[in-house]
């Protein structure tokens, strides 16, 4: 038997059936449709799958509540662009930053009054004194701490005190860090720009869904 | 231009603008589609419009995270599958009545939290018929496995293609056809054997 003899004696696989019932831009080798044509089964099949999808389709729309968008955007919270954000923190924080504006123009104003007083220097040999200073620095902290850490018997005490943790002290510890999470998770929220209330609403649905 | 004919990608740039109007307008566009999906995953008129209500918030919050390259109605169902998929879970409801809520005990909930069927046929016995064949199909896909029941709604009621319930579903390419094909034939069998029944009455 050919190849063509074969492929018509087989009956469709679905995929071939559902090309045959929704031709599209999908077309199938004629042997495929050579073999629907004379196939009893495969044609009831494709009749079969056109019915269903036609009672599918006719299956009614179903429909929310009248108002139901007004009451989704009321609960909805569009983000705001980063300018938006930005504007928003400044007009909260308006001491805090006028104080950072006025800080910032006052290390641009010594630094300009600086350089000004050695004409000499070029932009390249200011950036060049401007990163060696700065790793200098940031070396000297890793220093720093390297020596607190291992110089200081930080590491001892910390041994000494885990040998002494009392119920009492385990209890305040963990509170402690619990009020510390939760004031925090309260801090992101808010900058997240996240209604605690939504929170409290999706914890109720999930309560309910549980229930 | 109205926003009715802007794109879903469009009505997306705007709401990331804070266009209240927009992001109103996508609801507009997809609360029946999702609202369909879902109710015909829960059964519960109340239930399926808290879940709906939480698709779209859970949407319009978490819109900063949207990938643009994918289709914004893929996303929203994918979100729409998501909650309600982890809601039956939680509930282990397998199969579901489709005459009003799995939770209603009196018949006054369980009209509250039922949908008519309607039909636009004009003559009466026609309109009775379809009511009848609706009525049944309604019955039949109910009884279908979740996700099952998601993927023949999705491929048959909403036209999307195989990949994209792929996508919704998080699931490969060929069990998305798996799904489909044993849904047929059990929506196929469901609906001879209510024939059968119909006939023997």
């Amino acid at each position: 038997m050919n190849e063509n003899n074969q492929a018509r004696a087989r009956h469709l696989q679905a995929e071939e059936l559902e090309t045959l019932a929704f031709p599209g831009d999908h077309r199938l080798p004629a042997r495929s449709s050579a073999h629907a044509a004379e196939c009893d089964r495969c044609r009831r099949d494709i009749e079969e799958l056109q019915t269903l999808h036609s009672l599918l389709q006719a299956l009614t729309p179903l429909q929310p509540v009248v108002g139901f968008s007004d009451r989704v955007m009321q609960r909805v919270r569009l983000p705001l662009p980063w300018r938006v954000r930005v504007l928003q923190a400044v007009r909260r924080h308006q001491v805090a930053t006028a104080a950072a504006f006025a800080g910032a123009a006052a290390a641009v104003g010594v630094g300009l009054t600086w350089i000004a007083r050695y004409p000499e220097l070029t932009p390249m040999t200011i950036a060049a004194f401007l990163v060696q200073r700065s790793t200098a620095f940031l070396w000297s902290g890793v220093m720093e701490v390297g020596r607190l850490v291992y110089g200081s018997g930080i590491l001892e005490t910390a041994q000494g005190v885990a040998g002494q943790v009392t119920p009492v002290s385990a209890f305040v510890a963990v509170a402690t860090v619990t009020l510390i999470g939760l004031a925090s998770f309260r801090i992101l929220l808010s900058l997240m720009e996240i209604d605690p209330a939504l929170v409290s609403s999706h914890l109720r649905l999930r309560r309910r869904v549980r229930g | 231009m109205s926003y009715r004919e802007h794109t879903d990608q469009n009505l997306v740039r705007l709401c990331l603008k804070t266009d209240e109007r927009a992001a109103r307008e996508l609801v507009e566009r997809f609360e029946r589609p999702v609202f369909s999906l879902v109710y015909r995953m829960v059964r519960d008129r109340e239930l399926a419009e808290d879940l709906t209500q939480e698709v779209f918030v859970r949407t319009f919050n978490n819109l900063q995270r949207y990938d643009r390259s994918y289709k914004f109605s893929s996303w929203l169902f994918k979100i729409a599958y998501n909650l309600t998929v982890d809601h039956l879970r939680k509930k282990q409801v397998k199969t579901i009545s489709m005459h009003g809520s799995p939770d209603a005990v009196t018949p006054e909930r369980q009209e509250a939290t039922s949908l008519s069927l309607e039909s636009d046929e004009d003559s009466p016995d026609a309109m009775v018929e379809a009511r009848e064949l609706a009525g049944y199909l309604e019955e039949a896909i109910a009884v279908l496995r979740p996700e099952y029941r998601t993927a023949i709604l999705l491929r048959h009621v909403e036209g999307r293609p195989y990949d994209e319930i792929a996508d919704i579903m998080g699931v490969p390419l060929g069990t998305v056809k798996t799904y489909i094909f044993r849904a047929r034939r059990e929506l196929r069998d469901l609906l001879e054997d209510r024939r059968d029944d119909g006939d023997e009455e």
